[in-house]
């Protein structure tokens, strides 16, 4: 019996349009949308050289010191400047049509002409400020004690630093990934429209095929968890593609703890189906109506766990973290962030812990629901 | 005794939707619920079927009471829903397999039940059919074969004709005949008088969730006053005339209306030839004249005051 529900079911609901779209199709849409507006963003915060120029006059002929040391961070791997060496005439104009972001004048002391004030600017400003500060120090050194020399090339650009870098256990920083993680949260809770239509399908006085199913002589439980578990290996394969898109195609990391995140997924997948099913069973409203309180209890979830703007998700965690607490969608997300970022799986453990409290209240109530063996009305 | 339903009671908060119903059906019969949209009909059928709760009341099938769970009486039961129950994404073959295997375990003998269903459903062109892609009356035979695929020996099916075309109607009323030559004890709900008397060996009338008769058509037919009714068309009577009339012997009432004469007699009594011997006297011309013997919507009309199809 248990296999004649559950292939049958798996036949239905891979046969069906409607759900396969907003359980699959649409959260690959969304991961999709989510990669071509990030790469954008991730691109320019790439450092990019600054454009500058400097006069081609007398000054920068003899200053050969300060010539070579431009000459250096101009043209290493990771270039602070792209420079052009030109006339005075030429810079001018060039900074008036915004080609470049300065022009120096090789002079005593070493001018910076900008046209207005910026991170660029600074940049230039910056690395003039520390050149003339070091010329000025080996010039007086040298010019008391000739002898020191030696020791002054030795130390050059050494620094002495007072905070200590230290390997990161987990993986790149990258603000995007939480994008990702909030948007598979979201899909295992679509998962919702599967464990609604269980219910649909077994509640007599929702659906005339339900009451069919009723009076067959199948135990109501039974025929309920074998479709269910149909429903789950559907939901728990379209999560797979999900995240083989994500990973293969997309290229979103999700570190190295595979099992882990498969475990997550599947636990995210149990959450969203029970929610689903708790949501239809209890709200005594049409299947239009519950499928509107899924979509847009998933979508605020969603948002407050940063699917929209990751800032909601730490604004929320510092603020009022009670809220990210009983957010099963932002504990999904997070549980994803920890198996990414941390080391140790402590907080990774109590998020999944939590969740699974959610799924164990939903099915409790859907199962207290369910069992009622005869209705008041059909 | 299939079924016994004892002081059956079911209230919709305020509403008595069944009020102190008992009647049994016997194996072997087709017993017909018939009554107007509302009377409890679905209600008294959810009831059987333990699917609906009530109030008060004890329901019999097989001898055994009836409940959720118990799975050997409803192992015996197929129902057929006044709604289309089955799935949009199964066809036509995958529907009555699915419901068939909630019955039967063994393949092979779902596989012969299954095209034994099909057959009888006449739906042999159209095993690969997805349900949208089918006629009402081929929904409504798909649906029929879902609910009696399993052979089973009490088969209730509720309002399985309605929005279905006249030629599928007799279709499928003259396979519920077939069904209960072939063994089965059919309950059968409408609020189609012709169906009812064509098919249903007896029938019990209901209104407001009480049985108002109970019998075969014969036998309901005769609880009433009224005997022959004699409808004939004609355009010129005159009041003295239809005063006349009145007062010929049998003669229960005389109502002309839109050039339409309705005649009706008492119980036993035949007055064609005396009618049509008075416009032949009276020179009355007239166009169609007919006799009927009363149907279930006056046996209906007498007993509650109102049309059955009201």
């Amino acid at each position: 019996m248990f296999t004649h529900i559950f292939f049958n079911r798996l036949k239905c609901l891979l046969r069906d349009k409607m759900t396969i779209f907003w359980t699959m199709v649409f959260p690959l849409l969304l991961a999709t949308f989510y990669q071509l507006a990030f790469s954008n963003l991730t691109a320019n915060e790439k450092f990019q050289p600054v454009n500058i120029a400097v006069v081609d006059d007398e000054n920068w002929d003899k200053n050969e010191n300060f010539r070579q040391v431009l000459k250096d961070v101009s043209t290493a791997e990771d270039n602070l400047f792209n420079l052009q060496v030109i006339s005075y005439d030429e810079a001018e104009k060039l900074l008036q049509n915004n080609k470049i972001s300065g022009y120096i004048i090789v002079d005593e002391p070493i001018k910076l002409v900008v046209s207005k004030s910026d991170i660029n600017q600074s940049i230039v400003k910056s690395f003039i400020d520390i050149y003339m500060q070091n010329y000025s120090a080996f010039d007086r050194i040298l010019s008391e004690n000739p002898a020191m020399l030696k020791q002054l090339t030795n130390n050059t650009g050494k620094r002495q630093t007072f905070v200590y870098e230290t390997a990161f256990p987990g993986g790149k920083p990258n603000f995007v990934v939480n994008y990702f993680y909030s948007l598979i949260a979201m899909a295992c809770f679509y998962g919702g429209f599967l464990g609604m239509r269980e219910i649909n399908e077994i509640q007599a006085n929702i659906s005339s095929v339900a009451a069919r199913v009723n009076v067959a002589p199948v135990h109501k439980m039974k025929a309920f968890l074998s479709s269910s578990a149909a429903s789950l290996l559907v939901q728990y394969c379209e999560m797979l593609i999900l995240l083989s898109y994500m990973t293969f195609i997309l290229g979103v990391s999700f570190g190295n703890k595979f099992g882990y995140i498969l475990i997550t997924t599947l636990i995210g997948s149990i959450a969203g189906l029970s929610f689903g099913a708790f949501i239809s069973a209890l709200a005594k409203k049409t299947e239009g109506v519950k499928s509107a309180i899924l979509i847009l209890t998933t979508m605020v979830c969603s948002f407050l766990s940063g699917m929209m703007q990751q800032s909601i998700k730490y604004s929320i965690s510092r603020n009022v973290p009670f809220l990210s607490w009983i957010n099963p969608l932002n504990l999904l997300t997070d549980s994803f962030y920890c198996l990414y970022y941390y080391d140790t799986l402590s907080r990774y453990a109590i998020n999944i812990v939590v969740i699974i409290a959610f799924i164990l209240i939903f099915s409790t109530t859907t199962y207290f629901i369910l069992r009622r063996r005869k209705y008041a009305s059909l | 005794m299939i079924i016994g339903v004892n002081n059956l009671v079911k209230r919709y908060g305020e509403l008595l939707a069944v009020d102190h119903l008992s009647f049994s059906v016997k194996e072997g019969e087709i017993f017909g619920l018939l009554g107007p949209n509302g009377s409890g009909k679905t209600t008294v059928i959810n009831c059987i079927l333990s699917l609906l709760d009530y109030d008060k009341g004890e329901i019999e099938i097989f001898g055994k009471v009836m409940s959720p769970d118990a799975y050997h009486i409803k192992r015996d039961i197929g129902i057929v829903m006044q709604n289309i129950a089955v799935y949009n994404e199964l066809t036509v073959y995958g529907n009555i397999d699915y419901f068939c295997g909630l019955y039967i375990n063994d393949k092979a003998l779902r596989k012969k039940l299954v095209e034994e269903a099909i057959e009888f459903t006449g739906l042999s062109e159209f095993t690969k059919f997805y349900p949208k892609k089918l006629s009402g009356g081929l929904l409504r035979r798909l649906n029929i074969a879902c609910g009696i695929a399993h052979k089973p020996k009490l088969i209730i099916l509720d309002e399985p004709t309605v929005a279905v075309d006249p030629q599928s109607r007799n279709k499928i009323l003259e396979r519920i005949r077939k069904l209960n030559e072939q063994g089965s004890t059919v309950v059968y709900t409408s609020h189609y008088m012709e169906e009812v008397e064509q098919i249903c060996t007896r029938i019990m009338i209901l209104d407001r969730g009480k049985a108002i008769a109970t019998g075969t058509k014969d036998e309901l037919k005769a609880m009433i006053s009224l005997g022959e009714k004699i409808t004939v068309e004609s355009f010129a009577i005159t009041k003295q005339q239809l005063s006349d009339l009145r007062k010929l012997p049998g003669i229960v009432s005389v109502d002309y209306r839109e050039n339409k004469l309705v005649i009706k007699s008492g119980k036993g009594k035949n007055n064609l030839e005396s009618v049509l011997e008075f416009f032949k006297r009276e020179k009355i011309q007239f166009g169609k004249i007919f006799s009927e013997l009363p149907t279930l919507n006056d046996v209906f009309l007498e007993i509650t005051g109102k049309e059955l199809r009201d």
